[in-house]
């Protein structure tokens, strides 16, 4: 196993890696905007070549008509997919993952907290988020997902140091 | 002669000007109206026509735009208007090539216009024509020299056409009269490392460093793993390439020390071992029992440092050998089964390419399966390694034996159930692991990735609708069919295997649409790097972006587009040695309502819905509440969604070369390519094309079954070829100038002495344990002319014992048997039936049927289950 940041030649296995795991999918060119705007923040799990889990991430800029919460008008992370495959479970990838590209969140881009979206249903993640990981709910989005779920709106505020 | 050119009066030009404006401010009905008052007075002027055409396009009149622009552009065609108009069109087609001409000719009327520069400029990255680029950003800077970007954009253009020492100059001229530089900054941070990336490649890795260091302590550069992976890297270079130097030791404690802080930033990243021992001069590939000792205690030093990281122990396992092996590697296993780690097996297969340590392996895991552990669960996942393992090494029954008990163990446990579906595929029964997989699937219903497989394995056994249904469940509602989102969503491996399950099961026009669909998806990645071309300069994102190209430029070696191109080349190879076999594979009318039926069906399913939410429109400037369509032409209707109609194209082999010919220069070194580009090559007559194609698959693996069977090919149509020149009074300078390469050619690659026959037999004989060369072998005979009963005889010879024959190739001599009508493949059928205990592909096709027939019965329950939970 080999836990690095994603390079472009890594994009097409991410993009597996997500159609494997996930409903939500992405063509080619939102991965390449996120390689290309943020490229530190997205880390793959790869073994023998294989794209295994992957964390696809990126910035979220204070706009003027992001609403007027205050939190909503510093720089922070936002978590777009993350996902291991199933076979590779247990090895503790997904926080590994996560972990990497918090980091670089904050160290380079210096972002305040990180946020992520969770379905209602997903107790697994839901749990490794809560729990493992420190994430709290902020709120729920009444029918996020596309077929009509709630999501979980969830954060992780960084230490500043 | 040319048509007289129509000039507009003094206020008719303000009108046009408006016209312009209009258009640029994506006010179209008004700038039609506009243009129709200008054209009620000047019906012929050239200008106007194409600007109302262009509105049009927008206006989604494409085709009524695109002709009014070619009347306009007779009229007048020295407009730089015209021209530009015409490249935006040819643009929005993805004509990258045509509208760069048309941009040339639009810059020869006016040039210096900054927009017509800028756009070319756009499209010369596309095209990868770099040293015109480089022309066009000095252009765009001369045009507009204080604009930042600029200077980068030329800066990127001397680095892509390869003048580093331009870049370098153009790098420090710009942060020469740079002020105020933005200090924790990501984007200028990501500017340096671009900066100090173009020293490094010049050679100047002092410069380099000194630069980065610089700029990092003044906190310019902000990525702190990027700092320390530069300097690494750097520093490793500066003291490999200057041993002599007095520097060189101090270089070296630098580089160690960069390594190991980026192991502490992440300690799973294999890389960095590699490098920290490298650094120390251990090179893994070439170790000898001082070095490997030496890379070992390093390792456990890494590894007490880092207690929870998996990379150091794991590549510690790879560099050891003997008794240090079996010490490391059983605290090693003995923690990943009691902690229940699925990928175990996938983890420590690699090692097996070692047989003692496979050995190993084998005895600790059995050993801690003996010893009967106290937790149910680390029971269970010894189990379910072994079974790997035995599956691994062939003994499916062994596998089977101990899933059932592991079944018996613990029923809820999806893993044990997909394991045996893997397990049964590998034996050869299709069918059986697609039940297996269903049990899987019904003790997690919610869980993708099951679901996806679940998926392909009823594709692997030539259930295509089956397949639908169940994948169906995760896909997007609003979505036509379940395999119409996929492909939306570029899922590769769905149409991958769709496109051969169609191929197994004689589909071959439906198999044939499925490997175009994947052409499509690769052409929208080579599409998606446009607009990149200006965002990253303008980011200073630079780095990423190069790689980008570097990948696009590559993007067609990817596994899934080889296997897709081979797949349907030789398709087309099928279709024109048996003319008669498109025809037969035209519908019943039956079938034709049927498939109206569902065409219909899944037309009222795209009505009910089209989820926006996943639609991600970035770069857009098209708005959604407006008439504006883009210039972007919409796909094109397809009328022929089965491939009924293509399959009876005249032209099969043109469309074979076609199709491979968009590998370009990436598919020089991949086997499969060239063996099919030999294969369409000798059948059009084409025999320089093939022996180019027949050379380069010999560099790639002399020793390939396929390579020595095109030799034989290649031999025997020389012959014929020769013997044809020698009796014709054709033999001219062209056709003596092709045998002489033709002759050249082979005898590179079989010696001239021997006949095609004795080389065949002494290929055989050096290889006679291999099943793909006995049938390589078998297929060179044929080509040969020798008798049925010698080939059948040959290819019988892998059923004997030391023989290594896999289900796959069995099946491959089995279809064909088939193929070239021999009595005895039946016989070799029910042989294959004994040999391989579990295996179903070598049931009859009614048994077959009556197995698939089976699992779909089952199946129709399960789902019903799944409805009413």
């Amino acid at each position: 196993m080999n836990i690095r940041q994603a390079r472009l030649e890594d994009l097409p296995g991410m993009q597996a890696c997500n159609l494997h795991n996930l409903p939500e999918n992405y063509t080619m060119k939102y991965y390449l905007y996120h390689a290309l705007t943020w490229p530190s923040l997205s880390y793959v799990a790869e073994e023998h070549g294989r794209v295994v889990g992957y964390i696809l991430a990126k910035m979220e800029e204070p706009e003027e008509h992001d609403g007027p919460e205050k939190s909503e008008q510093v720089p922070h992370g936002h978590v777009t997919s993350i996902s291991v495959l199933r076979s590779y479970r247990r090895l503790g990838l997904a926080k590994k993952l996560m972990l990497q590209s918090q980091e670089a969140m904050s160290t380079i881009y210096r972002a305040a907290y990180v946020s992520l979206h969770v379905r209602k249903s997903n107790r697994a993640a839901l749990s490794l988020y809560r729990d493992t990981l420190g994430f709290t709910v902020k709120s729920i989005e009444e029918k996020y997902y596309a077929d009509g779920e709630d999501a979980y709106a969830m954060q992780l505020t960084f230490n500043q140091s | 002669m040319a048509p007289q050119q129509v000039t507009l009066a003094q206020k008719d030009r303000k009108a046009f000007q408006d016209l312009l404006s209009c258009y640029e401010l994506k006010q179209l009905t008004r700038g039609r109206k506009v243009a129709d008052q200008i054209l009620k007075k000047y019906p012929d002027h050239g200008e106007t026509m194409c600007m109302k055409g262009l509105i049009l396009v927008h206006l989604g009149q494409r085709d009524e735009g695109i002709k009014l622009i070619r009347d306009g552009m007779r009229k007048d065609l020295t407009s730089h208007i015209c021209w530009h108009v015409w490249a935006l069109v040819q643009k929005g087609e993805h004509k990258y090539e045509e509208a760069l001409k048309s941009y040339m000719q639009a810059l020869r009327f006016d040039k210096d216009n900054f927009n017509i520069v800028r756009e070319t400029s756009v499209l010369q990255a596309q095209t990868r024509a770099y040293e015109a680029l480089v022309e066009s950003r000095l252009h765009m800077l001369r045009l507009r020299p204080n604009v930042r970007a600029h200077w980068v954009g030329l800066a990127v253009a001397y680095k892509l056409s390869g003048n580093l020492v331009e870049a370098k100059h153009v790098l420090e001229h710009f942060q020469g009269f740079l002020r105020e530089a933005p200090v924790n900054d990501a984007e200028y941070s990501e500017f340096i490392l671009f900066h100090v990336r173009v020293l490094e490649d010049l050679g100047d890795l002092q410069a380099a460093l000194a630069l980065l260091d610089k700029k990092s302590k003044d906190r310019y550069v902000v990525d702190r793993t990027a700092i320390h992976t530069f300097r690494a890297r750097i520093l490793s270079k500066l003291k490999n390439s200057n041993t002599e130097s007095p520097q060189a030791a101090e270089w070296d404690t630098r580089a160690e020390s960069e390594w190991r802080a980026l192991l502490d930033l992440n300690s799973e990243c294999t890389d960095y071992y590699h490098a920290v021992l490298a650094n120390q001069g251990i090179d893994l590939g070439s170790l000898d029992d001082d070095s490997r000792t030496q890379a070992l205690g390093l390792l456990s030093e890494f590894s007490a440092h880092s207690p929870k990281a998996y990379a150091p122990r794991r590549l510690a396992l790879t560099v050891a050998e003997g008794d240090k092996f079996k010490e490391l590697v059983k605290p090693y296993i003995e923690a990943g089964l009691s902690k229940g780690i699925p990928s175990l097996f996938s983890d420590l297969k690699k090692l097996y390419a070692d047989p003692f340590k496979r050995q190993v392996i084998e005895e600790i895991v059995e050993d801690i399966r003996a010893s009967s552990p106290s937790e149910p669960a680390e029971y269970l996942w010894t189990l379910y390694f072994l079974a790997q393992h035995y599956s691994f090494l062939d003994r499916h029954r062994k596998a089977l034996d101990i899933l059932n008990l592991a079944v018996e163990h613990t029923p809820t446990l999806p893993e044990i159930y997909m394991m045996k579906a893997k397990v049964l595929k590998r034996a050869g029964d299709p069918y059986g692991a697609v039940r297996s997989m269903d049990e899987a699937r019904a003790l997690d219903g919610q869980d993708r990735f099951i679901n996806t497989k679940s998926g392909k394995y009823r594709l692997r056994a030539g259930m295509v609708d089956e397949a639908e249904e169940i994948l169906g469940l995760f896909t997007r509602k609003g979505a036509a069919t379940p395999g119409a989102d996929l492909t939306e969503m570029q899922a590769l491996h769905y149409l991958v295997e769709v496109g051969d399950a169609y191929n197994r099961t004689g589909k071959l026009n439906l198999a044939l649409k499925k490997y175009y669909a994947v052409q499509k998806v690769f052409e929208s990645f080579r599409e998606d790097q446009y607009d990149f071309h200006q965002y990253s300069i303008r980011k200073t994102i630079l780095l990423p972006y190069l790689d980008m190209l570097k990948w696009e430029d590559e993007v067609h070696s990817h596994p899934a587009y080889v296997h897709a191109v081979v797949s349907a080349a030789l398709i087309w190879i099928e279709l024109y040695d048996d003319p008669l076999l498109g025809k037969s594979l035209q519908p019943s009318h039956e079938t034709t309502e049927s498939s109206k039926k569902a065409l219909s069906k899944a037309k009222k399913a795209a009505r009910r819905g089209n989820d926006p939410s996943l639609r991600w429109r970035i770069f857009s400037t098209v708005s959604n509440q407006s008439d504006d369509k883009g210039l972007d032409a919409p796909p094109p209707k397809d009328d022929d969604p089965d491939g009924v109609k293509m399959i009876l194209a005249d032209d099969p082999l043109e469309r074979a070369a076609k199709f491979l010919e968009t590998f370009k220069e990436c598919g020089k070194h991949i086997m499969d390519v060239c063996l099919t580009n030999f294969d369409v090559a000798i059948r059009r007559k084409k025999y320089m094309q093939a022996a180019q194609a027949l050379v380069r698959a010999h560099a790639v693996d002399a020793q390939h079954p396929e390579v020595h069977l095109r030799v034989v090919q290649f031999g025997k149509t020389g012959e014929s070829f020769m013997a044809y020149f020698s009796v014709s009074s054709l033999s001219d300078s062209i056709g003596s100038a092709v045998k002489s390469v033709l002759h050249e050619t082979l005898i590179a690659l079989k010696p001239e002495e021997i006949s095609l026959d004795v080389f065949t037999s002494q290929y055989l004989q050096s290889h006679s344990t291999s099943s793909t060369v006995i049938l390589a072998c078998a297929k060179a005979s044929e080509i040969l002319g020798n008798p049925m009963k010698d080939i059948e005889s040959l290819l019988f010879t892998s059923l004997q014992d030391n023989i290594e024959l896999p289900v796959e190739d069995a099946l491959r001599i089995l279809s064909y048997l088939q193929r070239i009508k021999s009595t005895r493949a039946e016989e070799f059928r029910i042989a294959c039936d004994n040999k391989f205990e579990f295996s179903t592909v070598f049931k009859s096709s009614d048994q077959q049927a009556a197995l698939r027939q089976q699992c779909l019965l089952e199946e129709k329950e399960d789902c019903e289950d799944i409805e009413t939970l």
